[in-house]
């Protein structure tokens, strides 16, 4: 017994030292390339610098917060600034006034004092040593309210109103759901399945244009796909693991609508609190309205797959209103914190993968039960498709 | 309003607090002094101020206040623009830039003798800091950019004797009055490009009087140009020539007596480096600039090559300034009058210009009249290729700094900003 034990820790160890052998390999031979100057005497060129400034903040009416990153291979220094076509003096990071100096992949405030207009246009350039420029235009800046308590409770209010509110209206046609025919429940669940295939068409294009503003070295466009990918497979072997063989429940499925909504809202959480903190959202009436009509068809959509067989108790209800709704609130705060691109454009990616991954729950649960292909499924999901672009268009940001 | 201006007032309140309490150890502050500033402080965090900065802040004052211009000073001793402002080769003597210059006697072929003033000139790539931090890959005559300024005697014989040791083919082609079309230094013409190794003697009447101009003619002209193959060329009237001839130095066609004629003489003198002309403070300007970024517009402006070079180092934009080691403002005696050689080889842009603050000037385009042809003027303009010669005189100004710039106000930012300080 103690034997076969020891033999079967022998195999593992065995089995260990072979799975890393091409690992230690390669860092030997990294090892011998960088001790050994191989390539001392090829020269074929100098890189391109490649800096990129991938969003502004404006603190107060004196300053501009440049965010910049090297996105080549060698280090750059910054020895210059222009702002609209003159000189002027900054900062870079917590040093002094003056030149610096980024390694490659290393990104930096440059902080420029400058009495800037609200609404004028400002073109800013970086002049490198070696006289490369890279510039980024500031439209129409606006002062920027910065992270205070009125404002975390400003989004707290307005993430309620367009989030948890329409999310839970929308649950209260869960009764009517009930007296429905499987059949056109069915027509119902594609058209939840139609509101989140809008809604992740809808946050893909933006993943993938907010992926534009992304820093070149964090290879906006592949981390987007990879994101999408990524939540889809992860949250995928999650629910495989939870039913373990069985068919996801009702509720389960009703909670994985649930947190791809929920994922979606606070992507859109992280757009409005942007928005705010930028100065550029105009809270009014119409915003507000616009996405509470726009969500409220997110409220059917969570609810859908409980209308058959036994109602869950009511408590459960409320938690999936909450998951679904909710984030909209984290989402304001954390995008009034950060302004970064790429974190905009991995939340958008994985709200992405999470309806996806839902879409497809949707689709097996009415294909165990009926047709996919119905005239009631089909139609059901266009007019999911149709409602959604129609309150959209009352959505302005 | 109202509100903006009692939460100013309260902003004011708490600075004031947290700087009076700053400054309570420090002795050289006078807390009156710092109380004093914080109204427009407030005011101006608050935007309430137009321009009026909150620079008050112990121990940061301008850095952190947004002052215009280049920051740091030049790292590189490159090229000097100070020394380059009063260096004259005259073949008299050699220099630094032109270490290679002689002046000499020959037969001119005609029975008579002919005075050379002979430079040797080599054409070279080097990097030269034209903003404190930035460097550009210039094309130089002698290493330098401008090329050295060569000083004659109307009349001399100005011989060059050029070697090419850049990789592109180079010229150089003078604006003078040229009577050989061999040494126009252009391709079409005599030897044309000269290549890399290869070698050529230029040899130019001196002639007329006046400040003009030398550049590389290779294509494409406009890089040839900007790269920084150019310098300036200055040609000193004869006065025994303006003597006998005094109608061809002056736009006037009435009679000439001899009051007017000895006037012009000394004028002459006062112009010519082997006379009169140390009686003034001669200074070469020329103005240029530089594309670093290939995008057909100039990054960098200045006189002289390095943006700000004879800016202030820093100031507190109130009023108080320091120079520095590389960026200084060129020191002028208010006892003495100052004559500018003022030459534009911008690229890129249709005209350059210079204005002085708090001063009118005579202005001689060309330099080629001993009369002014601009009297009394405070701003000139220059197309590309054209120079002309300024007379100033700071004499009944007190002494400071006095500013002078190109009025095109987007050059004046991207470095072509100076100062005199009159001493």
């Amino acid at each position: 017994m103690g034997e076969t034990a020891t033999a079967g820790r022998r195999v593992r160890l065995g089995w260990f030292l072979r799975a890393v052998a091409p690992v230690v390999l390669l860092l030997v031979l990294l090892g011998v390339v960088v001790a050994l100057p191989l390539f001392a005497g090829v020269q074929s060129g100098e890189p391109l610098p490649d800096v990129t400034i991938s969003h502004v903040s404006l603190p107060n009416d004196e300053t501009l917060a440049l965010h910049v990153t090297n996105n080549g291979p060698e280090p750059v220094t910054i020895s210059q600034v222009l702002v609209e076509e003159a000189y002027w003096t900054f900062a870079v990071g917590d040093g002094g006034p003056g030149a610096a100096t980024l390694a490659p992949l290393e990104s930096a405030t440059v902080r420029i004092p400058y009495h800037w207009t609200p609404g004028w246009d400002l073109h800013v350039s970086l002049v490198l040593a070696n006289g490369a420029t890279f510039g980024h235009d500031i439209v129409a800046p606006q002062p920027q309210p910065g992270v205070t308590t009125d404002v975390l409770q400003t989004l707290a209010l307005v993430g309620i109103l367009v989030g948890v509110i329409p999310v839970a209206l929308g649950m209260l046609w869960f009764p009517v759901m009930r007296d429905l025919p499987q059949y056109y429940l069915h027509g119902v669940l594609a058209l939840a399945a139609g509101v989140l295939t809008f809604l992740a068409v809808d946050a893909g294009v933006e993943a993938f244009a907010e992926a534009g503003a992304i820093p070149g070295a964090f290879e906006g466009t592949l981390l987007v796909v990879t994101a999408i990918l990524g939540s889809v497979l992860l949250i995928q072997a999650v629910a495989a693991h939870l039913r373990d063989g069985e068919a996801l429940s009702p509720l389960g499925l009703a909670y994985m609508v649930a947190l791809g909504i929920g994922l979606h809202n606070l992507a859109e959480g992280l757009a409005i609190g942007g928005a705010f903190a930028l100065g550029r959202a105009s809270l009014g009436a119409f915003l507000v309205i616009g996405f509470m009509v726009h969500n409220l068809t997110e409220g059917p959509a969570v609810v859908a797959p409980l209308a058959e067989g036994r109602r869950p108790s009511l408590w459960h209800f409320g938690a999936l209103g909450l998951l679904a709704g909710a984030p909209v609130v984290l989402g304001g705060w954390l995008g009034s914190l950060a302004q970064s691109p790429t974190l905009g454009a991995l939340f958008l990616a994985v709200g992405v993968g999470a309806i996806l991954q839902v879409n497809w729950e949707l689709a097996s649960l009415i294909r165990r039960e009926g047709r996919l292909a119905s005239p009631a499924t089909l139609s059901g999901f266009l007019v999911g498709l149709l409602v959604m672009y129609a309150t959209d268009l009352l959505v302005a940001l | 309003m109202p509100g903006d201006r009692s939460q100013a007032a309260d902003l004011t309140r708490t600075l004031g607090r947290r700087l009076a309490d700053a400054v309570e150890a420090d002795a050289a502050v006078s807390r009156r002094a710092v109380l004093g500033g914080l109204g427009l402080a407030g005011a101006g965090a608050l935007g309430l101020a137009g321009q009026g900065r909150a620079s008050n802040d112990h121990g940061s004052g301008a850095d952190e206040h947004g002052n215009f211009g280049a920051v740091g000073a030049y790292e590189s001793t490159d090229f000097d623009p100070h020394a380059f402002l009063r260096e004259f080769n005259t073949g008299f003597e050699t220099t630094e830039s032109v270490p290679n210059q002689r002046v000499y006697e020959r037969d001119d072929g005609d029975g008579g003798t002919e005075r050379v003033r002979e430079f040797d000139f080599v054409a070279s790539l080097r990097p030269i800091e034209i903003a404190p931090g930035v460097s550009f890959p210039a094309w130089t005559y002698n290493g330098q950019v401008p090329g050295p300024t060569l000083r004659a005697t109307e009349g001399d014989v100005i011989r060059v004797n050029f070697a090419n040791g850049q990789r592109h083919a180079h010229t150089i082609h003078p604006h003078l009055k040229n009577l050989n079309p061999a040494m126009d230094g252009i391709p079409q013409n005599g030897p044309g490009l000269v290549d890399q190794g290869d070698a050529f003697t230029y040899e130019w009447k001196a002639q007329p009087a006046g400040l003009h101009f030398y550049h590389c003619h290779s294509l494409p002209l406009k890089e040839h140009i900007h790269r920084g193959l150019y310098g300036a060329m200055i040609v000193d009237p004869d006065p025994d020539r303006v003597g006998r001839k005094p109608r061809e130095y002056v736009n006037y066609q009435g009679p000439i007596d001899a009051a007017y004629r000895a006037d012009l003489v000394e004028r002459a003198e006062l112009r010519n480096h082997e006379y009169r002309a140390d009686e003034l403070d001669e200074q070469v300007m020329v103005m240029n600039g530089f594309d670093t970024n290939f995008d057909g517009d100039n990054e960098v402006y200045a006189v002289n090559t390095r943006a700000f070079a004879y800016g202030v180092a820093e100031t507190d934009g109130y009023g108080s300034w320091s120079a520095g080691e590389t960026i200084r403002p060129i020191r002028i005696d208010r006892a003495e009058r100052q004559r500018l050689y003022l030459l534009n080889v911008i690229e890129f842009d249709p005209i350059n210009s210079l204005h002085t603050h708090s001063q009118f000037f005579d202005y001689y385009d060309h330099g080629t009249t001993l009369y002014p042809t601009h009297k009394t003027v405070d701003t000139v303009m220059q197309c590309q290729a054209q120079r002309g010669i300024l007379e100033l005189d700071y004499g009944d100004h007190d002494p400071g700094l006095y500013m002078f710039h190109a009025h095109q106000s987007e050059f004046a930012e991207l470095g072509w900003m100076s100062f005199f300080e009159v001493t």
